[in-house]
């Protein structure tokens, strides 16, 4: 999005254009839920969430300078969401016999085999760590640029690609039989 | 010490960021261990590559609007109730204040009499205007509603 097309939309919001609004909605709502729904892997709590990212972004347009792009407050108000919801207890995963399992399925149906992968990796996501987790959402999620994720969660770009580092050394223990 | 080096590396090589270095990656082809964290880790990379991409419910947008402007509407709300207690908050200490100012000039005593002189008048008042109290109650209730339907127009007015 341009920057002055972004000011316009910004300026549009805060003169109480409901259009406007809804215009920034629909222009962040996919970028906004995905990452929040890889984040909490629950899809009505991710939507929930999604919409107090929302409620923010209508409550603080008002003292929003532009010093920052919009993607990138924006992400900014997303990562404090998911940290703040990070006291929530995640899915349980009982290793050794959900591992048996898969493997007796797999062998028998490998796809049925690979959607049981990917249950897995869905459960060894959700015990990373809340920012671990985020940047393993975003990292892999087309249009989040690198750059406005450290920006984002006020981190240098080398400290987000150290997280995103041991958070794939981490699922890689967690799985390692599995992915063999 | 060396397969620490390497299983460190495993990563970074799985997601094209680096390339082996010749003694890297001649470890990674003599050690079973090492080279069996590289497959996983390429596995893994793959896995989180194509992973799916939740999509946000078709409603999302308008339940999110209907959100705002509940929100919008309790803050509104709040504001208001707030507003008029400090309104209240003041009148109640002009009024402390005037009787407390009139208690301790003594005026009380004449405010006394002024009472007494706005009760009778207030009485002839009210026995002159008894008849035509029907006709005032109508005007009420006509005011009462032209302000209720401007209420009712202006409460949807806008977002």
């Amino acid at each position: 999005m341009e920057a002055g097309n972004e000011r316009e939309l910004v300026e549009r919001c805060r003169r109480g254009d409901e259009g406007a609004f809804q215009e920034l909605v629909d222009r962040y709502k996919d970028l906004v839920f995905a990452l929040i729904a890889r984040t909490v892997q629950d899809r009505s709590r991710a939507e929930d969430l999604a919409q107090d990212v929302f409620l923010r972004v209508h409550r603080g347009l008002p003292y929003f300078r532009g010093e920052a792009r919009l993607s990138t407050w924006i992400y900014r108000i997303v990562a404090n969401v998911c940290v703040y919801d990070q006291g929530r207890p995640a899915p349980p995963l009982s290793l050794d016999d959900e591992r048996m399992r898969t493997r007796a399925l797999a062998a028998s149906d490998r796809q049925f085999g690979d959607l049981e992968l990917r249950d897995r990796l869905e459960k060894a996501i959700a015990r990373l760590p809340s920012n671990y987790r985020l940047v393993v959402a975003a990292h892999y999620l087309e249009g989040v640029q690198y750059e406005d994720l450290a920006e984002a969660l006020a981190l240098p770009l080398g400290t987000v690609k150290t997280q995103l580092h041991r958070a794939k050394q981490q699922l890689r223990r967690m799985l390692e039989t599995d992915l063999k | 010490m060396f397969c620490d080096e390497a299983l460190d590396a495993v990563e970074a090589i799985a997601a094209g960021d680096v390339t082996p270095d010749g003694r890297v990656a001649e470890h990674l082809t003599t050690c079973p261990n090492c080279a069996a964290a590289l497959v996983s880790a390429r596995a893994l990379e793959r896995m989180l590559r194509v992973r799916s991409i939740p999509k946000p419910p078709a409603q999302f947008t308008t339940r999110t609007l209907a959100r705002v402007r509940r929100a919008r509407w309790r803050s509104e709300q709040f504001l208001d109730v707030g507003f008029n207690v400090a309104i209240a908050a003041v009148v109640l200490t002009v009024i402390a204040g005037v009787w407390i100012l009139l208690n301790r000039s003594g005026l009380i005593a004449v405010s006394n009499d002024v009472v007494d002189l706005f009760s009778s008048s207030l009485v002839a008042f009210a026995r002159r205007v008894g008849p035509s109290l029907p006709l005032y109650a109508a005007a009420t209730a006509l005011l009462a509603t032209a302000l209720g339907i401007w209420w009712w127009a202006e409460r949807d007015a806008s977002y």
